[in-house]
């Protein structure tokens, strides 16, 4: 895990936007603060408690990537959902989540026609990561300074990517950019520190919620305090759609279950 | 650390489903050899009722599941992450031109399968649904009609029971005996955007969750972990409404056993199954009849997979039908931001909706319609949206997601027509037994398009109605039936009225896919009150189903005396 134990350069993390000056990284990013899910797990139910434990306490080893491909999932990662607002030692685990699923061959429970097996197809996207950014910057990708590195994935993202062709050829670039994105908010927003920094409120068996209108905090809860913050300035990636057309149709869909 | 305020934990010879109704264990078992009445595959929610009224009536039922018996206080958490075996996720293949997600969308395992993870909205289908081709010309009419499933919804929403509305107006207007539940900030905000448009609400139901405690299950503790299975044991599954009752009437459930394959016997009738056991190996049960319930993917897969002489194409294939004409809803979610906060965490996902836009509108240009429901995505599920709704990612995921709280979201329910070019076919690609699995091909068509251009457009107004200040929204479909349907023509349908096969006389196929249209509706209320009935006739048909090849068509007489005890013929009259 020494990955995640490095210190921020602050011309990597977000900044005052009133000043231009980096922000101090936090135990706790995020709105909430003085809010901790973890300390009411005493009033969870048990099994609820040991899962959730387990997940702060014990993240999983390295079984499936090699050394090389943990290193650079774990920088790819560090883009995808960028913690540099953190302190090392309240970063979250992301790539070791996806390396037990693909060690345990995990799926979702299905694979697109357009998509080779999830082991493939996280060494191809490896691959074609590095040659676009050897295309667009003519180095691999680790070599590359941050910027550069958000630039290669926005490329992905956007689904245009320029080099390796024949790897997008055999698998899809939006279905592997949401089954990247799907692995990092799996990991990241499964973490108590994660329910912390959004205000979520957590597990709630057996005591209940009693507040539900009008979004009131419970007692235990803590109400919004809003801070402004801008993204790094080496960061390309803090920008959002806002509006509610289909960019195809139907076809490049959520995979979450709401009804 | 004490648990302040938790349940104890089971011991070893309990089985508790919920924190107060316990199951005591070891369950009946039956030899391999020993030739049972009706084997079930799958206890679903279909195969818990079967199972459930069949065993009460007096047969020998065993139920095979091919995931686990759960037990849910050790089981269950309320916890996104740690509920992904409540899903189907062994390996499928999904594609065609619009292709579906399986798995935590849409597919269960374990005992009481999709209503363990179902949101639990139970609408009931309206009379139109019935006739849709009689009336516009597209998709297809039912074998059936309202009239005929009316006592079972009636029944079933007892059994349950449904909480909503006294008083429910689309289509056959009618009232719940079970009242309404309060709104979380989702809620607050359907009703408030649909009463600014003029657009009548149901507020608080129809749902399958307790808003009072009834018998040994408690009311809701509005918690909003519905789709991870309510450990709370308020939200109906069958692994609580029927399932107990199933086994203290002698029924037996097989469970993590997956059944490889459907047996004919020389004179052609199905004579057992093969399964693999929870140790892997592969067995043989003999049964009299044979029912399967594996909803819209496994029910298919299992017929196709059990091609045999005479059945070249799959069990029970003669008209080709089988896998064909399978179904999703659109399900787009349409999500607002509020300045205030909404914390839509709280309370079920499923407590509002409007059906008003649910029957075909001659001055649309398109046929049938959709329905407008409330969802509460959690974090995690919240996180893939903004990928999906914003295409966010890097540090403008991190900006939407620490708004969570301000956000709140609305899912289309829209109606898809049956195609015969969206299948359930046998990939090359095997799973852990060799068994090939399911490739499903989806391709929406013109009428599907139009109709779910119109339905995003009207449920965006009523978001923006609400108050919201930004309004986005995320593709994807909801539910599956279909694959099996049900239709008077043997050539061009799978199985009769009552779920039996057109091709083989004692096997029957009985869950959501044999849908021949599925409305706007949620199914599973639907799929419960088909295997009511189903099970009714059955009963009305004794031993004639596992000797004769003779078909009776009457309807059968309601059997209310068959229902779990105390869930029924007490409470406050209401009108209807």
């Amino acid at each position: 895990m020494s990955s995640f134990k490095r210190p921020a350069d602050p011309a990597l993390c977000p900044r005052d936007p009133a000043t231009g000056e980096a922000l101090e990284p936090k135990l706790q990013p995020g709105y909430y603060a003085g809010f901790s899910t973890l300390s009411q797990s005493p009033f969870w139910d048990a099994t609820t408690r040991g899962v959730v434990e387990q997940r702060v306490e014990h993240p999983p080893e390295r079984k499936w990537f090699s050394e090389e491909a943990w290193k650079f999932w774990t920088v790819v990662f560090a883009h995808v959902v960028p913690q540099t607002d953190r302190v090392p030692e309240r970063q979250i685990p992301i790539v070791a989540v996806l390396d037990k699923r693909l060690a345990k061959n995990q799926t979702v429970g299905y694979r697109y026609a357009d998509m080779p097996h999830d082991r493939t197809a996280y060494e191809l996207a490896a691959k074609a990561i590095d040659r676009e950014a050897e295309h667009r910057f003519g180095g691999g990708f680790l070599l590359l300074p941050y910027r550069q590195r958000d630039e290669v994935l926005e490329a992905i993202h956007d689904g245009k990517p320029e080099a390796a062709q024949e790897i997008w050829a055999e698998m899809s670039v939006h279905r592997f950019w949401e089954m990247l994105t799907t692995d990092a908010i799996e990991a990241y927003y499964a973490h108590p520190w994660a329910w912390d920094e959004i205000g979520f409120g957590g597990p709630a068996y057996p005591r209940a919620y009693t507040r539900l209108e009008r979004g009131e905090p419970e007692p235990w809860e803590v109400a919004e305090q809003r801070y402004e913050w801008a993204a790094p300035s080496s960061a390309v990636s803090d920008k959002v759609k806002s509006t509610t057309e289909d960019d195809a149709g139907q076809s490049h869909h959520g995979s979450g279950g709401t009804h | 650390m004490p648990i302040l305020g938790a349940f104890k934990a089971p011991k070893n010879d309990n089985h508790m489903v919920g924190p107060l109704q316990t199951i005591h264990a070891p369950m009946k078992r039956f030899r391999e050899d020993e030739e049972v009445d009706y084997l079930i595959v799958g206890v679903g929610s279909a195969g818990g009722v079967l199972l459930q009224r069949l065993a009460r009536a007096g047969f020998k039922v065993l139920g095979m599941e091919a995931g686990p018996f759960w037990d849910t206080e050790r089981d269950w958490v309320s916890d996104e992450s740690g509920s992904h075996k409540l899903y189907w996720t062994e390996p499928r293949v999904t594609g065609g031109t619009d292709p579906l997600a399986l798995g935590a969308n849409n597919s269960g395992q374990g005992v009481g399968g999709g209503s363990v993870h179902w949101a639990a909205f139970t609408p009931r289908l309206h009379p139109s649904d019935f006739e849709v081709y009689t009336r516009d010309g597209v998709g297809a009419d039912w074998p059936i009609d309202y009239a005929d499933l009316l006592p079972y919804y009636e029944q079933l929403e007892l059994e349950m029971p449904v909480s909503g509305p006294a008083y429910y107006p689309w289509g056959y207007p009618h009232g719940y005996p079970y009242g309404p539940h309060p709104m979380g900030g989702v809620g607050n905000a359907l009703i408030k955007g649909c009463t600014a448009l003029g657009i009548p609400v149901s507020i608080g139901g129809p749902v399958a969750i307790l808003a009072g405690s009834h018998g040994d299950r408690p009311h809701c503790i509005y918690r909003g972990f519905c789709i991870q299975g309510c450990k709370v044991g308020a939200k109906a599954s069958t692994l609580v409404t029927h399932v107990p009752d199933a086994l203290r009437s002698g029924a037996e459930i097989r469970d993590r056993c997956m059944v490889s394959r459907i047996e004919l016997g020389k004179d052609g009738r199905a004579c057992g199954v093969h399964y693999f056991d929870r140790e892997g190996s592969e067995n043989f049960q003999r049964a009299k009849a044979v029912i399967v319930a594996g909803y819209a993917i496994e029910s298919p897969r299992l017929l196709l997979n059990s091609a045999t002489k005479g059945h070249e194409h799959g069990l029970a294939n003669s008209s080709g039908t089988v896998g064909k004409y399978l179904m999703a809803q659109a399900g787009n979610v349409v999500l607002g931001r509020f300045d205030q906060p909404v914390r839509m965490y709280k309370a079920p996902p499923a407590h509002a909706l409007t059906e008003e836009f649910y029957e075909t509108n001659p001055k649309n240009d398109f046929a049938r319609g959709f329905a407008i429901q409330t969802v509460g995505p959690l974090p995690i599920a919240f996180g893939k949206q903004m990928v999906a709704a914003r295409k966010a990612w890097g540090w403008g995921l991190r900006r939407e997601m620490m708004d969570y709280n301000h956000w709140a979201s609305f899912g289309l329910l829209g109606e898809i027509l049956p195609w015969a070019d969206n299948t359930v076919t046998l990939s090359d690609d095997q799973d852990r037994f060799g068994l090939r699995v399911a490739h499903v091909t989806f391709n929406l068509h013109d009428n599907d398009k139009k109709l779910i251009a119109a339905a995003k457009k009207k449920t965006e107004e009523v978001m923006w109605a609400a108050g919201a200040t930004t309004v986005v929204q995320e593709s994807r479909y909801a539910h599956l039936v279909g694959g099996c349907r049900m239709g008077s023509d043997p050539a061009t349908s799978v199985v009769d009225k009552f779920g039996r096969t057109h091709d083989v006389a004692n096997l029957f196929v009985m869950d959501g896919s044999v849908f021949p249209t599925q409305g706007s509706a949620n199914p599973g209320l639907t799929i419960q009150a088909l295997a009511a009935r189903t099970a009714d006739y059955l009963i009305s048909q004794g031993d004639r189903v596992f000797t004769s090849d003779d078909r009776d068509h009457a309807e059968p007489k309601i059997r209310r005396g068959l229902a779990p005890p105390e869930t029924w013929g007490k409470g406050v009259p209401r009108l209807k």
